[in-house]
């Protein structure tokens, strides 16, 4: 009987203490709340509150864009406009995110920047937001809705640039290997799509094996080997990603095969394997997912709190990475993992967003 | 009347435990969201948390079995692809659409019990190969993100239909369907076989069946879980269910279900599956930093694991 109180003491204390713990949290969180509720009134954006939900926060590429998004933050901070931005990392949980979006509804953010999981499953949730008469912004990858700013790249365009510059490459014929991302993801299927029909143009191309693999290098590899070791003769890979042309291309430097025409991205692993084979005549082509969606979303957030008619559909162009200006984007004294790109100047954001 | 609830509370001591967490997660919820308890709140709550508790509800009736399904997210989002594309690829009301999608995950769940049962493989590495043969299928069925639900069943499932947390109804609906099937043949055979199935088969019980039965009922949950989340979203997406294969594992453990089988209840599935909703929310609410949030969910949940061992330990002794 008296170790069965001891316990119920423990199990009690327990509680008591998480209780305690999860209180103390709030107090310093707390503090901003006493915002003032005028933002939505016109002329200057003053102290939003504002949250971004992201899918993934990991990987390089998000970190890069934390970075970028985090300075134009504090320097919107330091013009009285924004007060608070928080992250919220669903860690690739669609539903988590969903979670996210609707507590930030309940605590009345005014900006809820988002980098979807899925393009269609976060809609409702979303419009809720604006529904509250929160101004939402997508980028990077994005969801369906009407109702939300969407910043982000033709992601068809991209793939028919890759897929026009190897057609041209080839004169118009050869057997090619694809590799795309994970099968059943957005931004795959639209890069293959734009590829898919610009190929369609060349009767002459032959895709003789469609990869799909994570954008990792090492599940990547793997399997660009096999399809390699079953078409040796291949003529050019069309890649949709830079972990992707990576593996390829050291695919074919470690078998000390024919250097053939890989289409890229600026993933900086794959910009200094080419640029170091550059002279034993490898050729490429590469694009972006330009970090700077992020400032550009967020600017157009802040613009559109300020009244400005900022467009519904904000299409970043993409940028265009060959043998002639490669030297000025591959960063030979940074690791592999990153994906160098320059900012984009106020001017051209203020451009894009209807300024 | 006293001696009434100590009993109740002897039974159920290994819950009380966790319907304490519970409380405190409330309690500090109350004080961050303070319209916690209006029907609003309830409602958005409820559908926020369905999917993983009929998904946890899935997976206890495998763990129960003495087995693990690590199929479920994938036979999830089948349910999910089928429920959302069936409208596109013909005619045919909403409530076809669930029966489909339900058969499908009904006959899901059975493939896997007689894989289990007959081929007499361990459920791990037979639901392991099943997420991939699923998986696969759903891409077939969807290839990406799509499909379509009548907006109508969206909003009244996400904002109340007359005032009714539908979400809330069609879980009572479940756990009373539980409750009864627990106290038939069936249920009873479910924990004999999982507790101990030499002596199940010897007492003349059909264990083979009871188990292509029980795989199948886990089918059933799963395939709720995915309308459900075909609802809350509106569309299908392909690889959505994924983490519901731990999320759910995490939330029968958590409410007491053994891995060896035959012991647990569904009651405290569901507490474990709400303390886990109601944990990575709160988190979202106090603002700490999103990797602080991942250590301290763990952290929380080892916590509540450690501590629930120790005051039920004398149950064991």
């Amino acid at each position: 009987m008296n170790t069965r109180s001891v316990r119920g003491v423990v199990a009690l204390a327990a509680s008591l203490c998480a209780l305690a713990g999860v209180t103390a949290c709030n107090v310093e969180s707390d503090s901003d709340t006493a915002k003032s509720g005028a933002s939505a009134s016109a002329a200057a954006a003053k102290d939003l509150k504002v949250g971004w939900s992201t899918i993934y926060l990991t990987p390089s590429w998000m970190q890069q864009t934390l970075k970028m998004l985090q300075a134009d933050v504090d320097k919107l901070k330091s013009a009285g406009k924004v007060s608070t931005f928080k992250t919220f990392n669903a860690n690739g949980d669609t539903s988590q995110q969903i979670s996210q979006i609707r507590a930030m509804i309940q605590q009345k953010y005014d900006v809820i920047l988002v980098d979807a999981g899925s393009s269609t499953a976060l809609n409702p949730a979303l419009e809720q937001a604006v529904a509250a008469g929160i101004t939402v912004v997508a980028f990077d990858s994005l969801p369906t809705s009407k109702k939300v700013i969407r910043v982000g790249t033709d992601q068809k365009a991209w793939g028919s640039m890759m897929a026009e510059w190897l057609a041209g490459k080839l004169d118009g014929k050869g057997s090619v290997i694809a590799m795309n991302g994970p099968a059943g993801v957005a931004v795959s299927e639209d890069r293959w799509a734009g590829a898919e029909t610009v190929f369609k143009k060349y009767p002459g191309i032959k895709i003789v094996s469609n990869v799909h693999s994570e954008y990792n290098l090492a599940p990547a590899a793997q399997s660009f080997a096999s399809a390699y070791s079953a078409h040796p003769d291949i003529d050019g890979v069309f890649s949709q990603g830079g972990a992707l042309s990576a593996a390829a291309l050291q695919t074919l430097i470690k078998q000390d095969k024919k250097l053939v025409p890989i289409t890229g991205e600026n993933y900086n692993g794959f910009l200094k394997l080419w640029k170091s084979k550059q002279k034993e005549g490898f050729s490429s082509i590469a694009t972006a997912q330009p970090n700077y969606l992020s400032v550009i979303a967020l600017e157009a957030a802040v613009a559109k709190v300020e009244g400005v008619s900022v467009p519904q559909d904000i299409t970043v162009p993409l940028p265009e990475i060959t043998d002639d200006n490669l030297s000025e984007y591959v960063q030979t004294d940074q690791p592999d993992d990153s994906y160098p790109i320059n900012d984009m100047p106020q001017s051209e954001i203020d451009k894009l967003i209807g300024k | 009347m006293r001696e009434r609830i100590t009993t109740a509370a002897r039974g159920n001591t290994d819950l009380l435990g966790l319907l304490a967490l519970l409380l405190v997660l409330l309690v500090a919820y109350q004080h961050y969201d303070p319209s916690l308890l209006s029907p609003a709140s309830v409602t958005i709550l409820s559908a926020q948390f369905l999917p993983l508790i009929l998904a946890a509800a899935g997976q206890t009736t495998v763990m129960l079995l003495g087995g693990i399904d690590l199929s479920l997210g994938a036979v999830l989002g089948l349910a999910m692809a089928v429920f959302a594309t069936y409208d596109a690829r013909g005619a045919g009301g909403v409530m076809t659409a669930a029966a489909l999608a339900l058969c499908v995950a009904v006959a899901a769940g059975a493939v896997n019990g007689t894989l289990v049962a007959y081929a007499g493989l361990p459920p791990i590495v037979v639901t392991l190969a099943a997420s991939f043969l699923w998986s696969g299928v759903t891409l077939v069925v969807l290839p990406q993100p799509g499909g379509h639900v009548p907006a109508g069943l969206v909003d009244a499932y996400n904002n109340g239909w007359y005032g009714i947390a539908l979400p809330a109804a069609a879980l009572a609906l479940v756990l009373a369907v539980w409750k009864l099937l627990r106290t038939t043949r069936h249920g009873l055979a479910l924990y004999a076989v999982g507790g101990n199935e030499h002596g199940a088969y010897a007492s003349g019980l059909h264990t083979r069946g009871v188990k292509i039965g029980g795989y199948a009922l886990a089918g059933a949950f799963t395939g709720l879980a995915g309308i459900g989340l075909a609802v809350q979203t509106g569309s299908a997406d392909p690889t959505i269910g994924t983490p519901y294969t731990l999320n759910s594992i995490a939330a029968s453990v958590l409410g007491g279900i053994s891995f060896f089988g035959g012991v647990g209840r569904m009651r405290g599935t569901v507490l474990g599956a709400l303390v886990i909703g109601l944990l990575t929310n709160l988190l979202l609410f106090t603002g700490i930093s999103p990797f602080y949030q991942l250590v301290i969910q763990g952290v929380i949940l080892v916590a509540a694991l450690a501590l629930k061992t120790y005051v039920t330990r004398e149950a064991a002794e």
